[in-house]
């Protein structure tokens, strides 16, 4: 019974309560809009429509699966298995698209249809078997999810023998994955719907309120109440649904089905949704603020691109960034 | 939690059932299971119980258990380092690139040695220094600064050298650091047992590794008992880079080249083994006979599966179910005290 | 006096409750002439480790009556209201609710029945605004979506209602602990209510607010609520009281009525004992001056302005609000808070740097916090680590940073003889003790090395009667020695009994330094507040 609240409303407490929206809506627009002109300054390139769509397209992936980790974190978890999700969720959409090509070769809207499917349940079903192993066994969820990241990987490799899988209809694999609409390419439409349904689900719907009450303070939303299980269950479902659409999308653009793929995202989805002030401690996080720190990730590596910096650097960028924006969120209440 | 209590305190007035509970919850029933692996493995396929396996296991688990015994460092105070993994793929690529840059300056392999061993455990010093200073300084999650350390290892350990392996080693690193014998055993099982015996004095004779428990199982409490829990947090990540440097080291003899990918699984696998073994994630409980016990179980299981002919792959699908059912005895352990 | 505020409540109180569809039990009942109880129970048992909490407990609560429950710090009556809340079930026993036996009360259940709680632990998401954590679980929903202005006016007009000067959209976590103790009596009265319990309600309250929850009571009482309210403050006991139940070391010492009953009879159930028994006698002799603080303030703005000095050989009492800065002050002076003004003198020489832990235990001052899990113990350590814990850097117990093993071990287990801590086992950890032990096992920190300046923060909360016995004990004999003590405590009796003088904080200043006679409960609970228009209704002779 420490006696933290007191009656005086101190500066420290006003800061801290300020200091989210300056995060969520000064600091990171500024520097995104910063970084956004010094980059077109130091290479006229970047401002080419190309380059700038591609940008786009790169940053969805990446608020995707970032939406995602950015739901678990408000219910008060981890999820390290994204990166395994979607990798996996590539290997088995792409072998069973393979396979239902031989079955029925006349049909191939239908084959991507049931191999998406196929893709997406892989996802749902990791994630549901996270939330229950964390929820109900209680495991701790860092253990949970290294350790289904571990299992992820393991099928996927296995089942592809560490080859890619090719076969894919074109339909998919190069109508889908090329296909712009008003001069953008359908990503980025489908990206905005899924941020916008996160946004209405998060902010708008009880289950929503229930995720960030749960994060804030287990105990009290038991209380009021509030299904607690079910809440922890589900963020798990929607963080490895939406990896696994990440990894369907990604596996359309590289046109395979790859258990590499895409091996930075686990790292790159927390650096995202620290970025745009998603607390580590639960209970606090707003999809837009998450989408802006994809944004910042996306332009971040196109410049080391434009730098003619090997891309392999990046991880080292990403993981500076990372801690930089944690330590930033640590400083700053002292600052005043 | 309350039910656990009860059951512990009814126990403790029951003298010879205490000893035996007390015995299962220092070493769980993991040493048990250990033998009955091994065991199981030998029935499925009889050369598994050679001495030669034997000493194979050890040569292998060697590694794994100096990892996990630093890895045992930041868990006790309810930390973790996720960058342990990468941070041996850097310093072995780093460690290969001094030693054959040394080489070629001065021709002096001996001098390559040292500069190359002196050059891969100066970078562990600092990656824990910048480690424990982001934790304990700065009080950012530890989650956040071993990842964010362990995407910057792995990009300098794919970029440094290209992303290729750095081969042409001098055969005399690899000879005497990994296949030369050290008082009748192999160098990495002698270097283990040292690390093992200098980590258990620091563990259980010092101040600093007393107050490595305490601040594991009450933070504000040491630093309200006036000690500096800041200093002693940071320096936990500091040991256990060391231990990572050192291990990093011998693994890149017993290759033979500076490997970008050497750590790969190490970070799963040395939390792992630490965990399996009996070292608790919330702090605070955790001695090195636990890895011990920890890694020589994952090297069993692993080298089993060799033996019976398991799928790499499928290896890495148990190594995940392993953990997870790991913790979760651990728990369900605690809530018992059995 | 109570008649007429039960007029005044009703002439501008009415009770509709918004949120509720369906009628409300509040709305429309007819006050109740015969007297009906709304809530039984009968031999009630529960264990925890090491613990006999309740020992068949009964209890009966009837419809519109204020029952006072009462007892020391472990007593009992928080793990009684927490089973009629359904927090955990009892291990034996009936409950009884509205003449409907109850198998087993879960949280839910009893929210069902119409329990609602205000627990001294706040069950609010920090994260949450008020509104948001008032509607949590009750949510208004159409097609899915939630009606967010709905809602909103939903709360505006139960704040009105309730006369709570709370906005909706502010964070929980940025609010006071008066706001938050408003929210959470917000929270409880939304939804039906026939069983009210109140775990030391006004503990942060003002007084202007207690006033406004004093109504509300009455009100509610009007309307048939049957209300448990748990506080050790006589003055408001005695004003809002119907009866009262007396819980000692876990077991019901009897009922009364609170209009019978004097305050010395009450202290003796609750104690088991004449209070001359319970608290040593102490032989004030100050000697010099050890510690002077001149103009102390916390960044936090926690402690604003203060002046304060202790004297060897003696016992000082910090009294206040929950909140008001007795224990900032106190974690101040050990270096636990950031400080921001002002002058902090030991033995006679200013500190050159601010206070750290370390710098104030060398210099021979050791403080006890209030929170022994949180700040004081390494509960899954043994007994003898958390000993020797506050001293490992002295000569005795290690060498250039090594442990001295034999010595530590010697050391500890002669300072758990000393101190009687049972079980006297070294090798145990500290989560396995008691309340008591516990703070017995803190307490070695102070014999185990050179201290003389001990800064108590509660030092008895949530220890038996018998344990507290003991601490006081061993308090004066620490005194006797020529020790300086300084207590911050919410326990009136045990600052009133213990201290020579008594400094009083209201909002982070003192507000009054009390000394020999002055020292009795009426003129310190009178220093609380702000003086403001309205006074607190005091008896004439308190003590």
């Amino acid at each position: 019974m420490v006696e933290t609240h007191t009656h005086v409303r101190t500066p420290a407490v006003q800061w801290r309560q300020y200091r989210r929206y300056l995060v969520s809506y000064g600091l990171l627009p500024c520097l995104l809009v910063m970084l956004f002109l010094l980059l077109g300054f130091y290479d006229e390139r970047f401002w080419r429509v190309t380059n700038l769509i591609n940008v786009m397209r790169n940053a969805s992936y990446l608020m995707i699966i970032s939406a995602g980790q950015m739901i678990v974190l408000i219910v008060g978890g981890f999820d390290l298995s994204v990166g395994g999700v979607a990798a996996l969720t590539s290997v088995t959409m792409a072998l069973a698209m393979v396979q239902l090509r031989n079955l029925i070769p006349d049909a191939l809207t239908t084959v991507v249809v049931l191999g998406v499917l196929v893709g997406l349940i892989t996802g749902f079903a990791i994630g549901f078997l996270n939330g229950f192993v964390v929820a109900i066994l209680r495991v701790n969820p860092f253990m949970v999810t290294i350790g289904s990241m571990s299992v992820a990987y393991g099928v996927a490799l296995y089942a592809t023998a560490g080859v890619p899988v090719y076969g894919m209809p074109e339909v998919f694999s190069r109508n889908f994955a090329n296909l712009q609409l008003f001069g953008l390419p359908v990503i980025v439409y489908l990206t905005i719907v899924i941020l916008f349904a996160v946004w209405v689900a998060m902010g708008s719907t009880k289950l929503g309120r229930y995720i960030y009450a749960v994060g804030s303070n287990l105990h009290a939303a038991s209380l009021s109440g509030v299904p607690t299980t079910v809440c922890i269950i589900v963020a798990y479902v929607a963080s490895s649904l939406l990896a696994s659409v990440t990894g369907v999308l990604l596996t359309a653009r590289v046109g395979s089905g790859e258990a590499n793929l895409a091996q930075t995202l686990m790292l790159e989805s927390i650096a995202a949704a620290i970025i745009g002030g998603v607390s580590l401690r639960g209970g606090v996080g707003h999809v837009g603020s998450v989408a802006l720190g994809a944004l910042l990730l996306a332009l971040v590596t196109n410049g080391l691109d434009i730098m003619h910096i090997n891309s392999l650097f990046q991880p080292i960028v990403i993981g500076v960034v990372l801690v930089a924006a944690a330590g930033l969120d640590r400083i700053a209440p002292t600052v005043r | 939690m309350n039910a656990l209590l009860h059951t512990l305190d009814s126990i403790s007035r029951n003298g010879m059932r205490h000893s035996v509970a007390q015995l299962g919850i220092n070493y769980g029933f993991l040493p048990v299971i250990l033998v009955l692996t091994y065991l199981a493995f030998g029935v499925l396929e009889p050369r598994f119980l050679t001495a030669n396996n034997a000493l194979n296991i050890l040569k292998q688990s060697s590694y794994l258990i100096i990892f996990a015994a630093a890895q045992l460092f930041p868990l006790l105070t309810r930390g973790y380092d996720l960058s342990v993994g990468m941070v041996i793929s850097m310093i072995s690529v780093a460690s290969a690139m001094i030693m054959m840059a040394v080489l070629h300056a001065t021709n002096d392999v001996p001098l390559a040695i040292v500069a190359a061993a002196c050059g891969g455990f100066g970078i562990g010093v600092l990656v824990g220094v910048i480690n424990g200073a982001c934790v304990a300084a700065l009080g950012i999650n530890p989650f956040i600064v071993t990842l964010g350390m362990q995407g910057v290892a792995f990009g300098l350990a794919t970029t440094l050298s290209g992303g290729f392996p750095v081969y042409n080693l001098p055969d005399a690193y690899s000879k005497i650091f990994a296949y030369s014998n050290w008082l009748g055993l192999p160098a990495s099982v002698a270097t283990c047992l040292i690390i093992l015996g200098i980590v258990h004095i620091i563990l259980s004779r010092t101040v600093f590794g007393r107050s490595l428990y305490l601040i594991g199982a009450s933070p504000r409490a040491v630093h309200v008992a006036g000690l500096p829990s800041h200093r002693y947090n940071a320096l936990a990540y500091v040991a256990c880079a060391c231990l990572t440097s050192i291990g990093a080291l011998l693994l890149t003899a017993r290759t033979a080249s500076g490997e970008p990918n050497a750590g790969g699984d190490f970070m799963l696998k040395s939390i792992a083994a630490a965990v399996i073994g009996g070292v608790s994630l919330r702090g605070g409980e955790g001695r090195v006979i636990h890895c011990v016990f920890g890694g020589l179980f994952i090297t069993v299981l692993s080298i089993g599966m060799n033996f019976v002919r398991v799928d790499g792959y499928i290896q890495q699908i148990i190594l995940g179910i392993v953990v997870i059912a790991a913790v979760y005895f651990d728990q369900f352990r605690r809530r018992t005290r059995l | 006096m109570y008649e007429r505020r039960l007029d005044r409540s009703r002439a501008h109180t009415t009770f509709s409750m918004p949120l509720d569809n369906q009628t409300t039990p509040l709305l429309g009942r007819t006050k109740l002439s015969v007297v009906e109880p709304v809530f039984q129970m009968n031999g009630i048992v529960k264990h925890f480790p090491g613990v006999h909490a309740l020992k068949g407990v009964d209890l009966e609560v009837f419809k519109g009556e204020v029952h006072v429950l009462f007892g020391e710090n472990g007593a009992g009556k928080s793990t009684l209201i927490n089973i009629i809340a359904g927090t955990f079930p009892p291990d034996e026993g009936k409950i009884v609710f509205d003449g409907e036996a109850q198998s087993s009360m879960t949280a839910h259940r009893a929210r069902e029945l119409g329990v609602s709680a205000v627990f001294q632990e706040f069950s609010l998401a920090p994260d949450l605004t008020i509104e948001e954590n008032l509607l949590l679980g009750r949510e208004a929903t159409r097609f899915g979506l939630l009606r967010k202005a709905k809602m909103r006016e939903q709360v505006r007009a139960m704040l009105a209602e309730l006369d709570f000067d709370l906005s909706p959209n502010t964070r929980v976590g940025v609010l006071t602990r008066a706001e938050q103790q408003m929210t959470e009596i917000a929270k409880a009265l939304l939804g039906k209510v026939k069983l009210l319990i109140l775990d030391e309600p006004t503990s942060s309250l003002t007084e202007r607010e207690t006033e406004k929850l004093f109504a509300i009571i009455a009100q509610l009482k009007h309307h048939g609520v049957g209300i448990i309210y748990v506080s050790h403050r006589l003055g408001e006991i005695k004003r809002i009281g119907d009866r009262l139940t007396v819980l000692r070391d876990g077991a019901k010492i009897g009922t009364v009525a609170v209009a019978k009953v004097d305050e010395e009879q009450l202290v003796e159930m609750m104690t088991g004992r004449a209070a001359e028994v319970l608290f040593p006698r102490i032989e004030h002799r100050p000697q010099e001056e050890v510690l002077r603080v001149r103009d102390l303030s916390t960044a936090s703005g926690a402690v604003r302005g203060v002046d304060l000095y202790l004297r060897a050989g003696e016992v000082v009492g910090l009294a206040g609000l929950v909140g008001c800065g007795k224990s900032e002050l106190a974690r101040a002076l050990f270096g636990l808070e950031v400080l921001e003004g002002g002058r902090i003198s030991l033995f006679g020489r200013d500190l050159q740097t601010p206070p750290t832990p370390a710098s104030m235990l060398a210099s021979g001052v050791c403080y006890f916090p209030s929170d022994r899990v949180a700040e004081g113990l390494a509960l899954v350590r043994p007994l003898r680590e958390n000993v020797s814990m506050a001293a490992l850097k002295l000569s005795n117990f290690s060498w250039h940073g090594l442990l001295r093993l034999a010595a530590e071990r010697i050391i500890s287990q002669e300072k758990i003889q000393q101190l009687q801590v049972r079980p006297a086992d070294a090798e145990r950890p500290v989560e396995l003790l008691s309340g008591g032990n516990r703070q017995k096992v803190m307490l070695s920190r102070g014999i185990i090395r050179d201290v003389k300046v001990f800064l108590f923060d509660e030092p008895t909360v949530g220890i038996d009667v018998g344990a507290k016995v003991e601490i006081y004990r061993i308090l004066a004999k620490l005194q006797q020695q020529g020790a300086a003590i300084l207590v911050a405590s919410s326990e009136l009796p045990e600052l009133l009994h213990l201290s020579s003088r008594v400094y009083v904080m209201n909002r982070g200043k003192i507000s009054a330094e009390l000394q020999g006679d002055d020292i009795r409960e009426d003129v310190i609970l009178s220093n609380f507040f702000d003086r403001e228009g309205t006074t607190f209704p005091r008896r004439a002779n308190a003590h």
